[in-house]
């Protein structure tokens, strides 16, 4: 079993992770703005923005010290998921060369330009040297991710995963797919064994999930093994108020707009936000694609004396 | 244990796995001048591409995702799953995606529709497939997805699952190559003292991956032992030995083998001076005390780096020296380095050689290391 130990977001207008609940975000400034560290200039937006949702989701786990790590840097892995990422650096770059010639062009960003580059510099900045992997996955990708790094630690290649979901606002995101969410969340999952060795909390933990054809399908085989369902985070196209059958659903699209590979851990990070506050209940999370439809449920932490947040 | 039960490949040295072994063997892969760019903005002017584009005219989008159906048709026909694959878990390994596509939507306004970005959208238009995985992890990708296949299947997640590796050229990795080389390559020369770097490659490659306990029937081309995978967390793109050797030794150990065991290595060998003399110094730390050292070849200098394929690739690769006793060398390598010195790498000429257990390197920026060891098939 795992369960999650910590949350962090780097969206304008939403101060902590519990703000996710709220129907509405005050606006707010740049989530990026104080962001320190190396080589900056060179990273691009979704990078920047997802170390800091990493670097609160890390913090909030108890997993960083200032300098270092409260457990060896091996036994965390990493799972981003995102679909516009690194499309700014590929798009630029061309542009560039069109107009400019290579020359114009900086070596620096050859990284930039395979989609993997976020997972990588949050591998460097905070030293996990575990699992790394990237999603880009469509829609559902945020809910993949959340699967793959729970399915990364019951294989034993790490004892907890760091998941970002991350999404920029930038000219090239907007030629491709229009307006956007720009923002990242993140959360630690863990190993049950681990989160209790450490003497960690956990908010909520994390059950079935499902990929399927259709959405119904994905909703149905989550649900097979869960209680009532105390709390919907709803897909982009929200289902009619008599297929959510009286659930109390929350539409993080009309809070945040489309957040596509992020909307995933998104739902997540709000829903495990809500259990740790006292929801009764299971957490739903539902993503509907084009291509297949995903789902995930998490239900509330255990709780075992000692825990207590 | 995991069986390959099927298998699919295209590269610029051929249209299938047996074609693209035979050209290796022979030493015929080789680079030309690419078609898809405008090569008066660059220096280098060799690539090793899949000439499938129309006779006149530019580039095209959405070169990747036939490549991949293609591949993922012929391995799942090759292992009888047939053409619906709706209950096949696919993951497919990829550097780039269709980022390809999107370069030409950016700049040259050609029509792309981005929910083709990711592979999911293709692979369920053609095998109705929906539990689809597009894993974009760099030049280890294939590898890294490898590992999941297993995971899923070792967690009784699936009964079969494919996993596949997909890349063509993007103009603006070509460009930034370009611009990283201080004197563009004429060959790609792994392990050579006067290596200059990297040319690109593009392909596909998929395998069809079942228990081994239940590939009782059908054909099994081999045995996957084991995959290790780790992170260096030091560099986004120059490697680090160390990170490296920790994963070899993981595969190994996972493997319940041990250095003395490997028969034959796939290197990952880019012809790049930061990767191979990471990946020779992992070799010398891992296999030192090995004598004679097992047989290393790696495939690049006839694909050129095929990126998110390319772990797949050599795999496909080491499967067939099993299969039919010949490594096939490396070409265009004069002066080999001073740190492969007492280690057997196959050079010029094809060798035969007995290969029960294989070890596959792929690595990738961000510092990916994916280490698989594969294991012969046994006869029945």
């Amino acid at each position: 079993m795992t369960v999650i130990t910590g949350v962090g977001t780097a969206i304008g207008g939403v101060a902590r992770p519990a703000d996710l609940l709220l129907t509405t975000t005050p606006g707010g400034e740049d989530p990026i703005t104080g962001l320190s560290g190396r080589g900056l200039r060179y990273k691009d937006r979704a990078t920047k923005l997802a170390l800091c949702a990493g670097r609160d989701a890390l913090t909030d786990a108890g997993l960083l010290l200032d300098p270092g790590l409260a457990v060896p840097g091996e036994s965390i892995g990493v799972v981003v998921s995102s679909n516009f990422g690194n499309v700014d650096t590929v798009c630029a770059t061309v542009s560039t060369i069109a107009e400019h010639g290579y020359g114009a062009t900086s070596p620096m960003m050859l990284p930039a330009t395979a989609s993997n580059v976020t997972a990588s510099w949050l591998a460097i900045s905070f030293g996990l040297r575990g699992v790394n992997l990237t999603l880009c996955n469509g829609p559902t990708s945020g809910l993949d991710a959340v699967y793959w790094a729970g399915m990364m630690i019951d294989a034993g290649r790490a004892r907890r995963m760091l998941v970002v979901g991350v999404e920029p606002v930038n000219e090239v995101v907007t030629h491709l797919v229009g307006p956007l969410f720009d923002g990242a969340a993140a959360l630690v999952l863990e190993s049950e064994e681990a989160a209790r060795e450490r003497g960690a909390g956990s908010l909520a933990r994390l059950g079935r999930y499902a990929r399927r054809e259709t959405h119904d399908e994905a909703v149905g085989h989550v649900l097979e093994q869960a209680g009532p369902v105390g709390l919907w985070c709803l897909p982009e196209q929200p289902p009619t108020a008599e297929e959510t059958a009286g659930a109390a659903t929350h539409d993080l699209t009309a809070l945040l707009g489309r957040c596509s590979g992020a909307l995933g851990v998104v739902q997540c990070v709000a829903g495990a936000s809500w259990l740790s506050a006292g929801g009764e209940g299971a957490v739903l999370a539902s993503v509907n694609a084009s291509d297949a439809a995903a789902a995930t449920v998490l239900t509330p932490a255990p709780t075992t004396a000692g825990t207590g947040r | 244990m995991v069986a390959v039960c099927g298998v699919g490949a295209v590269a610029s040295a051929g249209v299938d796995v047996e074609e693209i072994f035979a050209s290796l063997c022979g030493g015929w892969g080789a680079a030309a001048e690419p078609r898809g760019f405008d090569l008066s903005k660059y220096r280098t002017k060799l690539a090793f591409e899949i000439d499938d584009r129309p006779e006149e005219g530019g580039d095209v989008p959405l070169r990747s995702s036939r490549w991949l159906e293609h591949v993922v048709e012929v391995a799942a026909r090759d292992a009888g799953l047939g053409e619906d694959l709706r209950d096949v878990p696919i993951l497919v390994g990829t550097t780039l995606r269709e980022l390809r596509s999107v370069e030409l939507s950016w700049r040259d306004g050609i029509a792309f529709d981005t929910d083709e970005l990711h592979f999911g959208t293709a692979l369920r238009r053609r095998f109705n497939a929906s539990q689809t995985f597009t894993v974009a992890n760099a030049c280890a990708a294939s590898l890294y997805a490898l590992a999941l296949g297993t995971d899923l299947l070792n967690a009784g997640a699936a009964d079969a699952v494919i996993v596949a590796g997909v890349d063509n050229i993007s103009e603006s990795t070509y460009g930034l190559l370009d611009r990283c080389y201080s004197d563009p390559p004429d060959a790609l020369r792994p392990f050579d003292k006067g290596r200059r770097g990297m040319l690109q490659g593009e392909g596909a490659a998929a395998v069809v991956l079942r228990r081994a306990s239940q590939a009782t029937s059908g054909k099994v081309y081999g045995l996957v032992r084991s995959v290790a995978v780790n992170c260096d967390a030091y560099h986004p793109s120059a490697p680090d030995a160390k990170s490296i050797a920790l994963a070899v030794r993981q595969a190994h150990e996972r493997a319940g083998l041990t250095p003395g065991d490997i028969d034959l290595l796939l290197l990952h060998g880019t012809g790049t001076p930061l990767n191979d003399e990471a990946e020779a110094r992992s070799l010398g730390e891992v296999f030192g005390e090995v004598r004679p050292s097992p047989w290393m070849t790696a495939i690049k200098s006839m694909t050129g780096h095929t990126a998110g394929a390319s772990g797949l690739h050599s795999l496909l690769v080491a499967l067939e020296s099993m299969r039919t006793g010949v490594v096939p060398p490396v070409v265009g390598v004069t002066d080999v380095m001073d740190e492969m010195a007492g280690l057997r790498l196959v050079r010029d000429r094809a060798v035969r050689a007995a290969v029960r257990f294989a070890q596959v390197n792929a690595f990738g920026f961000g510092g990916l290391n994916a280490v698989a060891v594969v294991e012969k098939a046994a006869d029945r």
